[in-house]
């Protein structure tokens, strides 16, 4: 016994990048970066690669206000990246200059979250909206209407995400109203659909939502369109919604957060992780879409395999909201789980 | 560390010289003097930023600017209403109070439970209890989160407890999540060690002869149990209750996972003002009033525990 512990403990050591020239530390959407593209990169760079997890925009957010993260690389959504840029949480690396920018697909560069496209090089693009079982309903997934004003056949059975992020703009685009309204009648209509809605739903909860949903305890979940894809390409009896007053967008980017400790080592993983062949490993791991150029005929997740990730309705991006409206958004959803 | 040893070594002779007692009370100043440091760095230090923020001034996008603003407290009873115009609005208050209600009915349903469970491992053979003790904590050698997943399968749709009670004619398909009772038997689960462990070294402490004697004056099992056996466990319930209730206060995942989260509790509040809300300054403010509330309960028990010294 004692023989094979000190075997493993010297294999661990050799193993170990502990002796690696440099560093890099990632703080990314939880299980979000193809772990066989870390360790190319790992071991072809020789930097030891260290990865923390998030599950939401706010968590990043308020971790780097907090100043001192430590991380190389964070990967907002595009509404908090304009924050952070105006803020000034992020590093301006100059990513229009680097070899990632011309593989960014045409349609992504310069927008307005990074108009200068100095601060950013983007790593996935998605919608969030609502899935159902189909064991549990079969009944029609076209409107918002089914989800947000259920008569009879998902009552009790519906699963919301426990923050309003996605949520509110899903509400917004049902009732037309435009994303970061300031008018309180507005928003008081949005309560008021979501006050209703709560009658019928079972849960608001972040976590779990696989199993949740895949077990039946709900019916419905909002979600999102990787991890609904990634379900369904195991097995799951799963159906992506496809609502007719639209999906809520987002694109996640890659930044450099102020006071990174290994700056040098970001920009490398940057490069690396954007090349057309790491962009499609990447996207067959993540199951959601990529802005960058991929190698087409590798790509796992095509029109017919996954067509969750290709919306023929019409697609909002989410929006980076004025104070005033954020309050509104807040005080809608204090209200409703009050 | 070196420079630390060098003090205890060198200060106290030099004050020896002219105050007589003077060694004595530098030894238990500085003796204790890591612990000082540590309790300042982990806690009162972080507690003084808190409180700190919730005076500051609100940043617009999160995040907060040094300053002195009244606007967090102010906002917990005082907001802008659906009209407009600034009104009483008691919707933080009843998430404080239904807070302070799930804590407390926490807390209870522990002391009713671990009562006769502790004293029940009390009077067993001296093996036998170690062996129950060690049991009863057996549940923190795993994560928190694993346990609460447990009871989401346990109660889940088709889980264990729900087809047991389908062999009595309940319906199928039933599932006992996502309500305040799931949310209970989640909690009580998870902190009744706490109430169980004091509750236990009291118990054990009480000298069997009183009660002989309490029968022996005509006391009924009751009276025993009210003016005798309560009274000396008095400490071991008032610590499991502190135990039991203060982490209740700030309980988050139990309310969301087996309640649903369909009603905010003071830690899923405190969480969404530094997230979405961002509202760094009142998110302090109702994490200040929990360490209050906190507080008040704290010296209430110290004082009637003093009372009763004084009485005795």
């Amino acid at each position: 016994m004692q023989k094979y512990m000190s075997a493993t403990a010297i294999a661990l050591c050799l193993a170990s990048p502990a002796l690696a020239e440099g560093k890099l530390n990632l703080y990314v959407w939880s299980e979000s970066i193809a772990p066989e593209l870390i360790e190319t990169f790992s071991r072809e760079y020789d930097v030891e690669v260290s990865v923390d997890g998030y599950t939401s925009n706010e968590d990043l957010l308020t971790k780097l206000q907090a100043g001192a993260s430590g991380y190389d690389i964070a990967v907002p959504s595009q509404h908090f990246l304009r924050i952070m840029i105006d803020e000034g949480l992020v590093e301006n690396y100059g990513a229009n200059k680097l070899e990632a920018y011309n593989n960014i697909d045409e349609r992504w560069r310069n927008q307005w979250w990074d108009e200068t496209q100095e601060y950013s090089i983007p790593l996935a693009y998605g919608t969030a909206g609502f899935v159902v079982n189909t064991e549990e309903y079969d009944g029609p997934t076209d409107s918002l209407k089914y989800f947000l004003e259920p008569d009879g056949d998902l009552a009790g059975r519906i699963a919301m995400l426990s923050y309003p992020d996605e949520i509110i703009g899903t509400a917004q685009l049902y009732l037309g109203v435009p994303f970061c309204s300031e008018d309180p009648d507005e928003m008081k209509k949005v309560l008021d659909l979501l006050m209703a809605q709560k009658e019928a739903v079972a849960v608001y909860s972040s976590d779990n939502i696989e199993s949740r949903l895949i077990s039946g305890e709900v019916a419905t979940h909002f979600w999102w369109d990787g991890e609904t894809v990634r379900a369904q390409s195991e097995g799951a009896p799963l159906t992506y919604a496809m609502p007719k007053e639209g999906l809520v967008g987002w694109l996640d980017s890659m930044v450099i957060p102020k006071g990174a400790p290994n700056r040098e080592n970001a920009i490398k993983f940057i490069e690396f992780i954007s090349t057309p062949e790491n962009a499609t490993v990447e996207m067959n791991h993540y199951a959601h879409s990529s802005p960058m150029t991929v190698v087409e005929e590798d790509k796992k997740y095509t029109k017919d395999v996954a067509p969750a990730l290709y919306p023929e309705v019409p697609v909002e991006m989410s929006r980076t909201c004025s104070p005033k409206a954020q309050d509104l958004v807040t005080r809608v959803w204090t209200q409703l789980l009050q | 560390m070196s420079d630390i040893s060098h003090h205890q070594a060198v200060v106290p002779e030099k004050l020896v010289q002219g105050k007589p007692h003077a060694r004595g009370w530098n030894l238990a100043v500085l003796g204790v003097l890591p612990s000082w440091l540590l309790m300042g760095f982990a806690l009162i230090i972080p507690i003084l930023i808190i409180v700190a923020v919730s005076f500051s001034v609100r940043g617009a996008y999160g995040g907060f600017d040094w300053g002195f603003d009244l606007a967090g407290y102010k906002q917990i009873l005082f907001n802008e209403g659906w009209s407009g115009e600034i009104e009483f609005t008691p919707q933080y208050l009843v998430i404080i109070l239904r807070t302070l209600l799930l804590a407390g009915v926490t807390t209870l349903l522990c002391l009713t439970l671990a009562v006769p469970v502790a004293y029940y491992i009390a009077s067993q053979p001296p093996f036998r209890k170690a062996l129950l003790v060690y049991l009863v904590t057996l549940p923190f050698w795993m994560s928190m989160i694993l346990r609460v997943y447990a009871w989401m399968i346990i109660l889940g749709r088709d889980g264990p407890l729900p087809q047991f009670l389908q062999f009595f004619g309940a319906p199928s398909g039933l599932t006992l999540m996502y309500n305040d009772g799931a949310t209970l038997a989640a909690m009580v689960y998870t902190y009744i060690p706490l109430m169980v462990l004091p509750v236990f070294a009291s118990i054990e402490k009480l000298d069997g002869t009183l009660i002989e004697a309490a029968h022996d004056l005509y006391g009924s099992r009751w009276t025993a149990l009210r003016r005798v056996i309560l009274p000396l466990t008095a400490p071991g319930i008032a610590s499991g209750a502190i135990l039991v209730f203060v982490p209740s206060l700030g309980a988050v995942l139990e309310p969301i996972l087996m309640g649903g989260g369909k009603q905010m509790m003071m830690g899923s509040l405190i969480q969404l003002q530094f997230g979405g809300g961002r509202n760094w300054p009142f998110g302090s403010a109702i994490a200040v009033m929990l360490m209050i509330f906190v507080m008040i309960v704290l010296v209430l028990i110290a004082l009637r525990a003093r009372r009763k010294e004084v009485a005795a």
